[in-house]
């Protein structure tokens, strides 16, 4: 397996009586993840098993393998998570544990592991929705963000504006009606040959491409909608794809992989400003695997700078699935006291409410 | 010894309370509700009735396949958060060999058949030895077309007593087949029981006497895995036909 250390930030100890120290563990995807979390911003330990390269031969993640790896990875990562940072499971106050939405093979490896520590520990559990975690991945550096604010998750399997009234309240302002943002990107780049994980690929050819070579259509839906289709788009890659085919000419790859990543990235940005607009709200929360792009990170500082408004947004290691966020999520669930029963299950398909 | 055993590797959650061998509690679950949701409040309950603790526990047994693929790892995954708090030992068994325990005296052959799905069984051989109060496995657990099983079964011409949670849904199949040699037990003692995976893991205990990394035993391979190596297996052929030709 590949444990990555990551940067240890603090060293439980003196441990005062009022800290909060949580375990944070995710399995719903291809990531094994354990992180170890004091008061909320002091990340003392991380540990991430990706299985990108077993997976990598498939062409995407197979769900029971993931499963497969999870089984055999998620004690050692655990382990690993509580050794770095020198704490044993009694100094814990509660253990936070993504239950979906994700695969459901691989969520419940880390639901029943995560159920049995905190009851044999005799602390809390606490359930934690995989989005909201990737939103939470901003708290970590930035305990300050204040409320209401915006969050604009884009990842492989969603793409959401939310509006956060408080901690734990918020409402789902649009949503994509079809593919997801980063689906569409690893769609297209499955097309174009560059593989999986298609993000990154794209971004990185990209960098040798021109973004105005194709004019492809940025799907707009209804004049005040919130909501998202980038299939539409995709298609129009696939459709100059085959035409070009038929005259036999040849396309250039990072002309092509510019010009799409252009067009998801201004759909995105110009939906968030709308939503900004509709709201009222001063702050903006990027969350989810696509925010660690350049060109959408970019985009939207430089357009959230005129506008005076506050862009948030987590390093590119806490975009993608991780313990941290479970952490951090927890950490608020665990000052509110929502603890989950013994009888927590995996939810595959949890949405936001 | 105090230890506890875990088996979710069909649909039948099944925890019990063991001390050296002997049975103390057990619960056993056969309804519509998930492992997930059925497991811990189980184990809760035990304790409580049997005025135990977790903290007094010196052992965790869980069964670790082959059955149901999800079922092998909640049951793993549980067990290892739970021993890993307490700092236990662990114990895996196979879940045919635990089954197997319900044939305890007889003197048929002992056939556990588990429903592996795609018409197929997971499924072993086993003879109790009187005497020695233990099972012996004379054809190790392997997934096979339940057809094959049937006819190997019949071709060895003795007496088989069948067990596990297939019996049900094959009883006609088997009868037909077998005959007379067939010998089936009511569900209530061919189910998976955690009677039967405390005597198992009490014997491995014994054989061992130190604890043991338990990991799943699925028997076979993913469907992503299998069709990959065919997938591989063609291009190799078919480069072979190549070379054949240069
Ligand atoms: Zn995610």
């Amino acid at each position: 397996m590949g444990g990555i250390r990551l940067g240890c930030e603090c060293e439980v100890t003196d441990r005062q009586k009022d800290q909060v120290i949580i375990l944070g563990i995710e399995t719903s995807c291809d990531e094994t993840s354990a992180a170890i979390l004091v008061n909320g911003t002091d990340l003392c330990s991380h540990v991430i098993s990706s299985q990108i390269m077993t997976h990598q031969k498939y062409g995407g993640v197979v769900p029971e393998i993931a499963s497969r790896e999870h089984s055999l990875h998620f004690q050692p990562v655990v382990q690993q998570a509580l050794d770095e940072a020198k704490v044993g499971f009694h100094d814990l106050s509660a253990i936070a544990v993504t239950y979906g939405p994700g695969l459901v093979g691989s969520l419940l490896v880390g639901v029943s592991g995560a159920k049995a520590m905190a009851y044999a520990a005799g602390i809390p559990l606490i359930g934690i929705n995989h989005l909201e975690g990737h939103i939470y991945a901003n708290f970590l550096h930035n305990k300050d963000i204040e409320f209401p604010f915006l969050a604009l998750l884009v990842s492989g399997g969603h793409t959401h504006l939310i509006l956060f009234e408080a901690h734990g309240q918020y409402r789902v302002l649009g949503q994509t009606r079809d593919d997801a943002a980063g689906e569409a990107l690893d769609k297209v780049a499955r097309t174009l040959g560059l593989g999986y994980p298609g993000g990154p690929k794209i971004q990185k050819v990209a960098e040798e491409g021109n973004a105005q070579a194709f004019k492809f259509p940025r799907a707009m839906l209804e004049p005040t909608s919130l909501d998202f289709s980038f299939s539409g788009m995709k298609s129009a890659v696939l459709n100059t794809l085959n035409s070009a085919n038929m005259r036999g000419e040849t396309l250039s790859v990072p002309d092509l992989a510019a010009s799409f990543q252009q067009a998801v990235v201004d759909v995105l940005v110009r939906k968030a400003l709308m939503a900004i607009d509709q709201t009222g709200v001063k702050t903006l929360l990027l969350a989810g695997g696509v925010a660690a792009n350049n060109l959408l990170r970019e985009t939207l500082s430089k357009t959230l700078v005129e506008r005076n408004i506050r862009l948030v947004s987590p390093p590119p290691l806490f975009c993608t699935d991780n313990g941290a966020m479970i952490a951090v999520a927890g950490y608020y669930h665990y000052l509110a006291k929502d603890y989950a029963p013994w009888t927590l299950n995996a939810v595959p398909g949890l949405g936001l409410v | 010894m105090k230890y506890l055993t875990i088996d979710t590797t069909t649909k039948v959650t099944a925890v019990a309370l063991a001390e050296d061998g002997r049975l103390i509690a057990e619960g056993f679950l056969h309804t519509a509700k998930t492992h997930s949701e059925r497991l811990v409040p189980m184990l809760e309950q035990l304790l409580t009735a049997s005025d135990w603790t977790l903290q007094e526990l010196n052992m965790i047994g869980v069964v670790r396949g082959p059955g149901s693929f999800t079922g092998i790892r909640i049951g793993i995954a549980t067990a290892q958060g739970l021993a890993q708090v307490l700092k236990l030992p662990m114990i895996g068994v196979v879940s045919l060999d635990a089954l197997a325990w319900a044939g305890l005296g007889r003197t048929e052959d002992i056939v556990p058949i588990l429903d592996a799905r795609k018409n197929e069984w997971y499924t072993a051989r086993y003879h109790w030895m009187q005497g020695e109060e233990k099972v012996d496995c004379l054809t190790p657990p392997q997934a096979l077309s339940t057809d094959r099983c049937l006819e190997y079964l019949k071709d060895l011409e003795r007496p088989i007593c069948f067990v596990g949670d297939a019996v049900t849904k094959a009883k006609g199949r088997i009868l037909e087949v077998l005959g007379e040699n067939a010998v089936i037990l009511p569900d209530y003692v061919s189910l998976p029981r955690g009677a039967y995976t405390v005597r198992a893991v009490w014997q491995r205990w014994q054989e061992l006497s130190i604890g043991e990394q338990v990991r799943p035993y699925y028997i076979r391979f993913s469907e992503a895995e299998v069709n990959w190596a065919k997938k591989e297996e063609a291009r190799r052929k078919q480069e072979e036909g190549y070379k054949g030709h240069e």
